[in-house]
């Protein structure tokens, strides 16, 4: 694609298609030009005729193949508008989801029970697209599974209202749940409401462009964009607006706007701010580094703009394996294998606020950190041990032990991920044992707990309402699981193995109807 | 019951909270036993990881293994182990003072991954280079597979093979301690120009960083 000026000598000479399957016959003149071959690939029925005016015929040659390093320019005309256009109908409907969700999140914060009654719900979230909106849910006949979207969440009820959430006991198991036989309890009949099981996920995109395994990824607050950090040591911005037609494929290629490059060996955790102009990723180098995203339409081939690492958050010694936002105190949190959990405002001059070490050697060492979403001055961290722990962001001290250490028999039940219900008190923890579990923060009491893989659970995410659990594997599934009944709704077979792992990450998109996961295999696929 | 599991079972993996000096510490596995489609990935970083200066060993094929995906596999981790030169280059290569990618005074490339190809500054020249081997390397329509790759799509490596070298060649010769202290750590460009001239993807004129020639001691500093 580059090519060759030599300054003593003028070029000349045709392009030998010859040149690339036989070798080098010819030096280095037929070699310079030879450059492009691979974008006049004879059998591909691009044209072969190249004279001096190298790039110029070049670049008519390559608009058929580009799809490798250019981008025809009238396709990418016509995608920018459509993106613009794509974007303009999306704000329209995007706008009101998200106020209404700013406002559940504020009514929580503030603690109030006049959360909104289920009738008002529906015209706070529009369905601008019926089958695939996750955001149907609340129209939903109000029934018990409403009422664990909406429960009285400071209030008395509290022990009942998450009994009612989570009283599958132990029923769900290895077992997909089509909804023709949705289990039943028998005393939670809720589950066979069949409108909740009806959206399931297919894949969209599948985004190739990383070298090695996708250990994290996190959706854009509102834009249908995409960033994924990966042990091939760089994180990439995709658009997934902007997409190439794959040619026989049902999914579609993208390719990435940005490649963040920083970080000295594999980024195994992202995380975007809740503005969406900023990201952080932290690695194996220790290193946490605070980014400022680049405008979505940016021409992948634009200059290098220092600008776009604002900082490098140092104080960890060792690997970074957890990265999460607090957007209400702008709050990071993050945690390391050399065993301590920090609190960063990045933002602030000196950003590290707080340290925090467990005092329980037998803990073990972190693996996983999250905000108590319905509580964001408590953080509940993941362990070695399979223990997860509340703590106090005040005071630094721990609240209470989720104890998942001694409820297994498995030489090795680590918690890989916890992440916390956006409403309820509920902590949901995957284990290395291949169970998942469900702990509730009041009592410290585990309420569910389910083997739900057929081999380690890596990572969890909860849709920003609250009534899906989406878990990946390294027994290279996907599974979605409706978060009332506890049983599963859809598997999705993704991500090939590379030594024993596979899935590393799955996200939901916090207000369209995206999921995403990552794998070693060097993809990340997104669903819609 | 742990013990017994540890002696029949290897599981291989980085769990979360993994220190990284502990990244990928587990036994070997032997080629043959491989049964993933990335196996040929594997057990190239799995020699890698075991001696990142046994570079011959590192390009010793297995038996019987399909050279194209051989040299594919290759390709990709070297593209992926040059972020680390361009991750220092973005610290030091400034579009100022390296307004074009060039290496010795002969020759300045251009980056075509532009409308009109134009002269680049040499970092940009490395990023795009990168991001646009990246691009190439995981097309689906050229490398859909990677466990069996089509003669013709063999056949491009060789270009991003020679785009790629101008990364080392003007890091050697515009940045040389940069450079050299990459190279210590990793070996890359030898590596690198052992492959390509094991498997004939540059001619030997295009390979200008005297890197064979010198001492076993790639650390020696010349002016």
């Amino acid at each position: 694609m580059s090519t060759i000026i030599k300054k003593k000598k003028p070029v000349v000479g045709n392009e030998g298609m010859a040149g690339m399957e036989d070798g080098f016959p010819d030096p280095e003149t037929e070699d310079a030009l030879n450059e492009f071959n691979f974008l006049n690939d004879p059998q591909e029925g691009a044209g072969e005729a190249q004279t001096s005016g190298e790039w110029v015929s070049d670049k008519k040659d390559m608009s058929p193949t580009n799809e490798d390093w250019h981008i025809d320019q009238s396709m990418l005309t016509k995608l920018k508008e459509d993106y613009k256009k794509a974007r303009e109908r999306g704000k329209k409907y995007v706008q009101r989801p998200s106020k209404a969700a700013l406002q559940d999140m504020l009514s929580n914060l503030g603690g109030e029970e006049s959360v909104p009654p289920p009738s008002t719900t529906p015209p706070s979230r529009p369905r601008p697209v019926a089958a695939i909106d996750l955001t149907d849910e609340p129209d939903i006949p109000p029934g018990g599974r409403v009422e664990a979207n909406r429960p009285p969440i400071m209030g008395i009820g509290d022990e009942e209202a998450i009994e009612s959430a989570l009283g599958l006991g132990e029923l769900a198991g290895l077992t997909i749940t089509n909804e023709a036989d949705v289990l039943n309890s028998g005393y939670n009949q809720n589950s066979a409401n069949k409108e909740a099981f009806r959206k399931t996920w297919t894949p969209k995109y599948t985004l190739r462009s990383h070298f090695d395994g996708v250990r994290s990824l996190a959706f854009h607050p509102e834009d249908t964009v995409l960033i994924t950090g990966s042990e091939d040591h760089t994180l990439k911005l995709w658009n997934l607006q902007k997409t190439v037609p794959a040619k026989k494929a049902v999914s579609l290629d993208v390719e990435p706007i940005y490649t963040f490059r920083g970080h000295i060996g594999p980024v195994l955790c992202v995380a975007v701010d809740t503005s969406g102009e900023h990201c952080f990723s932290g690695g194996t180098d220790a290193a946490i580094r605070y980014w400022n995203l680049p405008d979505s339409n940016l021409d992948p081939y634009d200059s290098y703009n220092p600008s776009v690492l604002a900082d490098t958050l140092v104080g960890h010694t060792n690997a970074v394996w957890g990265l999460e936002y607090d957007g209400t105190k702008n709050h990071l949190l993050s945690c390391s294998a050399d065993g301590t959990v920090r609190l960063w405002n990045p933002q602030n001059k000196s950003p590290l606020l707080n340290t925090f070490t467990a005092e329980d050697a037998d803990l073990g060492t972190p693996t996983t950190i999250d905000f108590v979403r319905c509580d964001t001055s408590q953080v509940v961290v993941g362990y070695t041990s399979a223990d997860a722990v509340v703590y106090d962001l005040e005071t630094g001290k721990p609240i209470l032990t989720l104890d998942g250490r001694t409820l297994s028999d498995s030489s090795n039940a680590q918690i890989n991920r916890v992440v916390s219900h956006p409403t309820l008190p509920i902590t949901i923890t995957a284990h290395e044992d291949r169970h998942i579990r469900f702990f509730d923060n009041t009592s410290g009491n585990m309420v569910h707990s389910m083997v739900a893989h057929l081999d380690a659970v890596t990572s969890l995410a909860v849709d920003p309402n609250g009534l899906y659990l989406l878990s990946g594997s390294h027994d290279c599934s996907i599974r979605l699981w409706n978060l009332d009944s506890k049983t599963c709704v859809q598997e999705i077979t993704s991500h090939r193995k590379k030594f024993d792992e596979s899935i590393y990450d799955v996200a939901f998109h916090p207000s369209k109807p995206y999921i995403a996961s990552g794998g070693a295999d060097a993809l990340a696929k997104v669903f819609i | 019951m742990a013990e017994e599991q540890k002696e029949t079972v290897i599981v291989r993996r980085v769990r979360p909270g993994t220190k990284t000096e502990d990244f990928q510490n587990w036994e070997d596995q032997p080629f043959e036993d491989m049964d993933s489609t990335l196996a040929v990935q594997q057990y190239i970083q799995q020699s890698i990881a075991n001696d990142i200066s046994n570079v011959d060993g590192i390009l010793a094929a297995p038996d019987g293994q399909d050279e194209g995906v051989w040299k594919y596999e290759h390709l990709r981790q070297f593209c992926l182990e040059l972020n680390g030169i361009a991750v220092k280059l973005q610290g030091e290569c400034n579009p100022d003072t390296c307004t074009q990618m060039t290496a010795t005074e002969q020759w300045i490339f251009l980056c075509a991954a532009h409308k009109t190809p134009k002269e680049c500054p040499a970092i940009d020249y490395t990023r795009h280079t990168l991001d646009g081997a990246a691009c190439l390397l995981n097309s689906n329509k050229y490398f859909p597979s990677r466990v069996s790759i089509k003669e013709s799509s063999v056949a491009k490596l060789g270009s991003v093979c020679r785009r790629i070298y101008r990364i080392f060649s003007h890091a050697y010769f515009h940045h040389r301690a940069l450079f050299d202290e990459h190279e210590n750590e990793t070996h890359l460009c030898k590596r690198f120009t052992t492959f390509v001239t094991k498997y004939k993807l540059m001619a030997k004129d295009n390979l200008i960083v005297p890197i064979l020639e010198e001492t076993p001691n790639p650390t020696e500093s010349e002016a």
